[in-house]
């Protein structure tokens, strides 16, 4: 066979697509990233910021593994915050505003740079197959390419349909033309597909708007960055402004709640639940007077200012009026009213766990086209799909991670395990092991898997090898010093295991604490290591049981057809899934204990 | 090797205990029960689901033939129960000719293991059922029967539904910091903690009854020789199955009957009067009187109220450590000492509601707590010693997590503990099994259900 025009080739540049073509190309592989237009790589159509709970936990693991988007929004972002700061490390989360446009523009100039990256800025038409294996891309207007390896990341554009007001009109975004070719490419393979929507809330026009009338909203100073190989942030740090809604804002919403396409029906669980709209804040938490909302800018050099907790799907008129009834708002401009995007997306049950389509061997999906929604969720999937098509090309192991691993292994494991019935994102409570799966340890978890397949270069290397052996000598010495904290004597490490201690009590009371100066993270994996010990140490002994049975791989082959005792139903999920193992099997929808058991049973009758 | 967990079969067994009867009943159930059964008898025409058919068994017996069409039947599968008469060679020849046309003889607890697997039964109620037939007390059978109607099941799904209700406020506070503010307050959080660790306590308390009903207790009745312990004893089971004398060292042996004291199952063993002795057959006697203390879960040690307490009975009162109830027997007779024991006549029948309240309360109280002061006929809604050990994981997690709540921790560490808790109240009702569970749960059933 005549060597290929590329190993891997890239369908879209939203933020799966350039983690994708990002990680293959520093696998080694030759990469071609085929794009609608240089202006929207990277681009992000709604909220303009990067982390949050939970989804700052990705970021850091995608950085921890080599991964873009940690180093692009710090080096693009405006204001910064660690947030659930006055919670327990394990849930502190990074998030920062991004300057939209510099934020994209950087994100362009890193693919452009990197060696073996081609830009092709085509419609993708159709996917080439060969002897049962992807072979090539067909572009819309003819013409085609061929490749190893195929990773789709189409975002919202397959058949996507915009509603503004009572308007529909079909577009993958706002003013961008959607995409059916390759949508009917997709659904000729027979993948199970469905519907989805998404929404966007109103921009204002910062010219509009007399912002000494609010009170200020300053990031962290200093600013705690995203990427374990920032040291410093030094762009200039810009405010927000703080509204509140009050009680006219209430009525407005209460009173034309039935013209709300979420509360109505129109949009029937199909839109996230969890971005809350500001009709759920109001229809949810009655009690509240008030809720914060947050103007945010877009950017140094935009005047969309985005207003940040006012997402909702009400007519044209009444988010005017809304936005008017906001003290210090009766006068703002609105630029552009909220709109929804409907779109097709491919249940990720087609897919195995190292995003690769089960029916398609080379095709790999991966961020919204599988259901979810989000940037950091697009861009975990992004990397992992590019890691695994560049080991696919050179046929060497799939990457996956545990979900005891990585908020980027339960993403994915739920996602090809149970499927999407609404866009997925990430939350801390879908972890188990949450205590476990902290921002301050990503790189001690991640960081030797992403040099094992060579997506972390030497320099890097190093810097994580210096940090890791100060941790241990942290460690040692906290396990030593011996301290007297609020009148109790112990180790620097007891008393950092108790309720309300900070690192900070415990230095002032003298135990010596190495830092190189990036002190927030290296203090936080100490004092999450002491605060979480107890419970860890009862909570390992009891799941290890648990889990060597959950551990327990079910063969490839195994046939659940021949299975007696199962019903239908559970045969057809089992036999579409083909879990791996019999935990993931226990964690598909409607498999109930004694279905699991009974294909335990079988499982240990075949002796594997 | 317990039941196995295929129901692609059709499976029969007697279903009646074994034995002679007026009436016994062969069941069998699984996709060809209803053609196995038509073919048995001979008949053309299927059966009529829910309707008692007379039939012939070729050969064998004149029977009643009823069919519970699936779903709707015990096990959720097809199922035929065939009525004949109660012997055990009629019963088991009708057995066999099922065999030999297509089926196959169900393992202990095959048949509550489908009804389980179908979804028919929960975990719980599938355990009641194994207590049910083995209920010798209607105490028993009414804790049982309450657990087969799901009392336990909803009242642990209650408990959930408030951790999981406090768990998602303490989760939303932790996925929407953005929105400033707690969608619950530490006080209340605490106070609703507070309230599931009661109510967990409470089942607690309860199954530590419930146990005592569901396994029963042996008990011991000893004392010197001629204070009236076999007349106690024949008081209490209600008939004169010891020999009573006025004669010192009249029982010898150990005698052990079975008696039902406010529900609660009791082995009450009579024992020889304790003393020293020459004679080799009452000093093995005392011997064994001895034995049987040790194993017991609780000694009643008889005194004679009417006569000074002499030196044996000092020695007694020393040496009978661990949980006792004393008695002072003979009360119908002028007493010549009055101390701490309960006054009792087993002439008369004075004091001896007293002293199965007595009995119940100490035997109760064995870890320490205050049943014993409860209503006796309330109907404990825990009775399984795995029920029990769940219950006491989900409340040291709950009562962890509070100490937590209470020293200053925050979310993330309360919801870890949170979370254990109700992995083990999952683990209770069956959400959560490993089949190796399942497999030692069915395997303790009789063949035939
Ligand atoms: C209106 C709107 C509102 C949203 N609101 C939220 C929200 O509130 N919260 C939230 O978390 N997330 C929200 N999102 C989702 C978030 O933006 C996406 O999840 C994320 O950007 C998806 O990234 P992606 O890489 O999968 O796809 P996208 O970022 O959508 O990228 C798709 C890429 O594919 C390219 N492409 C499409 N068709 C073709 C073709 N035929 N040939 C070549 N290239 C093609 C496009 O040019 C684009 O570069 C919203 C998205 C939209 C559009
Ligand atoms: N008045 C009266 N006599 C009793 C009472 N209980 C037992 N007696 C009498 O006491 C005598 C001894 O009774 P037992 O029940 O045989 O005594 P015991 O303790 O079993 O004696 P040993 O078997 O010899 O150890 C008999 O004559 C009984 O009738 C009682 O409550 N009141
Ligand atoms: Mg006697």
């Amino acid at each position: 066979m005549a060597v290929p025009d590329f190993d891997v080739i890239v369908i879209g540049a939203g933020h799966a697509g350039v983690e994708a073509a990002w990680a293959a190309a520093r696998m080694g592989r030759r990469v071609g990233i085929c794009t609608l237009s240089a202006e929207t790589v990277a681009l992000m159509p709604c909220n303009p910021a990067i982390g949050g709970t939970a989804k700052g936990h990705l970021v850091r693991e995608i950085d921890a593994l080599g991964g873009l988007m940690g180093r692009a929004i710090d080096a693009t972002g405006l204001q910064f915050k660690l947030l659930n700061r006055s919670r327990g490390p394990a849930v502190w989360s990074p998030r920062a505003q991004a300057d939209k446009r510099h934020y994209g523009r950087w994100v362009r100039e890193a693919l452009t740079s990197a060696p073996n990256i081609t830009w092709i800025f085509r419609r993708a038409g159709r996917v080439l197959v060969e002897a049962g294996h992807v072979s090539g891309l067909e572009f819309e207007d003819g013409g085609a390419v061929s490749c190893r390896a195929l990773v789709v990341t189409t975002g919202t554009f397959l058949n996507g349909l915009v509603h503004i007001g009572d308007e529909q009109r079909p577009a993958g975004r706002a003013g961008e033309p959607p995409t059916h070719q390759l949508a009917e490419s997709l659904r000729a393979f027979g993948f199970e597909m469905g519907r989805l929507k998404t929404g966007t809330p109103p921009r204002l026009d910062r010219k509009s708007i007399d912002f000494s009338r609010f009170k200020e909203d300053l990031g962290d100073d200093p600013p705690v960055p995203f990427s374990f190989s920032t040291d410093r942030i030094d762009r200039p740090q810009m405010a927000c402004h703080i509204v509140h809604t009050t009680e006219a804002v209430h009525d407005l919403v209460r009173s034309h709640i039935d013209r709300s396409p979420l509360y109505n029906g129109q949009i029937s669980g199909v839109g996230p639940r969890y971005c809350p709209s500001l009709e759920d804040k109001v229809m949810r938490f009655p009690e509240k007077e008030r809720h914060q909302v947050f103007l945010e800018r877009e950017g140094l050099d935009v005047d969309e200012i985005y207003v940040n907790g006012m997402s909702m799907s009400l007519p044209a008129a009444i988010q005017d009026a809304i936005v008017h009834a906001m003290p210090g708002l009766e006068d703002a401009v609105v630029m552009r009213h909220a709109y929804a995007v409907e779109y097709d997306f491919v249940q990720p049950t087609e897919l195995s766990l190292s995003l690769e389509a089960k029916r398609v061997p080379g095709l790999f999906l991966a961020g919204q086209i599988n259901g979810t929604s989000g940037y950091e969720e697009a861009a975990a999937q992004g990397l992992m799909a590019g890691i695994n098509a560049a080991q696919r090309c050179v046929d060497a192991t799939n990457v996956v991670l545990g979900r005891d691993q990585a908020y980027i292994g339960i993403l994915i494991d739920d996602l090809v395990t149970r499927g999407c019935l609404e866009p997925y994102r990430m939350f801390t409570s879908r972890a188990e092991h949450r205590l476990v799966l902290r921002i301050d340890n990503a790189d001690l978890r991640l960081t030797a898997i992403g040099r094992a397949v060579g997506m972390i270069d030497d320099a890097r290397w190093a810097r994580f090898e210096t940090r890791a052996a100060r941790l241990d000598r942290n460690r040692a010495r906290a396990a030593t010093t011996r301290v007297v904290v609020n009148g109790l004597t112990g180790t620097a490490a007891e008393a950092l295991g108790r309720p309300l201690v900070s690192m900070d009590n415990v230095v002032s009371a003298g135990y010596a604490f190495e830092t190189d100066g990036v002190r927030e993270i290296d203090a936080a994996t100490l004092e999450a290591e002491c605060k979480y010990r107890g419970y860890l140490k009862r909570h390992d002994a009891q799941q290890a049981r648990v889990e060597s049975q959950h551990a327990r791989r079910i063969p490839e082959e195994f046939d659940y057809e021949g299975v007696p005792g199962l019903t239908r139903e559970v045969v057809e999920r089992l036999s579409a899934i083909r879990p791996v193992t019999l935990g993931q099997a226990g964690r598909i929808p409607g498999v109930t204990p004694a279905a699991l058991a009974i294909v335990a049973s079988r499982v240990r009758k075949l002796g594997t | 090797m317990g039941a196995s967990f295929s129901t692609a079969d059709t499976i029969v067994a007697v279903a009646t205990p074994h034995g002679r009867g007026g009436l016994g009943v062969v069941r069998m159930s699984g996709p060809e029960s209803a053609a196995i059964a038509q073919r048995l008898t001979s008949r053309e025409l299927p059966f009529e689901p829910r309707h008692a058919t007379l039939a012939v068994v070729r050969d064998i017996d004149q029977v009643v033939v009823t069919w519970f069409a699936a779903p709707h039947s015990y096990t959720g599968e097809d199922v035929v129960e065939i009525s004949g008469h109660g012997s055990p060679w009629l019963l088991q020849s009708i057995v066999e000719s099922a065999c030999a046309a297509g089926a196959r003889l169900a393992q202990p607890g095959e048949f509550t293991l489908r009804a389980y697997l179908h979804g028919r039964l929960d975990l719980i109620q599938a355990e009641a059922v194994a207590d049910l037939i083995d209920a010798v007390t209607p105490l028993q059978a009414r804790v049982a029967f309450d657990q087969l109607e799901g009392t336990l099941t909803s009242a642990v799904q209650r408990i959930d539904a408030q951790l999981f209700d406090l768990a998602a406020k303490l989760e939303a506070s932790l996925d929407f910091p953005d929105e400033g503010f707690h969608f619950i307050t530490r006080t209340n959080a605490s106070a609703d903690l507070a309230a599931v660790q009661t109510e967990l306590e409470r089942l607690i308390t309860d199954g530590r009854r419930g146990r005592l009903i569901r396994e029963g207790r042996l008990v011991v009745i000893a004392g010197r020789p001629n204070v009236g312990k076999s007349s106690l004893f024949n008081a209490l089971i209600g008939t004169n199955r010891a020999i009573v004398t006025p004669l010192a060292g009249t029982t010898r042996d150990l005698l052990t009957e079975q008696v039902d004291v406010c529900g609660v199952p009791l082995t009450l063993v009579d024992t020889a009067g304790l003393r020293e002795s020459a004679d080799v057959i009452e000093e093995e006697g005392v011997r064994r009187a001895e034995q049987a203390r040790e194993v017991a879960a609780l000694t009643l040690l008889v005194l004679d109220g009417s006569q000074p307490l002499d030196g044996d009975d000092q020695r007694l009162l020393a040496e009978t450590g661990g949980p006792r109830v004393v008695i002072a027997n003979k009360a119908d007779l002028p007493s010549v000492w009055s101390g701490s024991g309960i006054a009792v006549s087993a002439v008369t029948g004075r004091g001896l509601d007293e002293l199965r309240a007595a009995i119940v309360g100490a035997l109760s109280g064995e870890s320490g707590d205050t049943a014993g002061t409860e209503d006796l006929r309330d109907v404990p809604r825990v009775s399984n010693q795995r029920h029990l050990l769940q219950l006491e994981g989900a409340v040291t997690a709950v009562t962890r997590s509070l100490e937590q709540l209470n020293q200053g921790a925050t979310e993330e560490l309360v919801l870890a503990e949170l979370t254990d808790a109700r992995e083990a109240l999952e683990a209770l009702t069956g959400k959560r099994t490993s089949d190796d569970l399942l497999r030692h749960i069915f395997s303790t059933f009789c063949v035939g259900k």
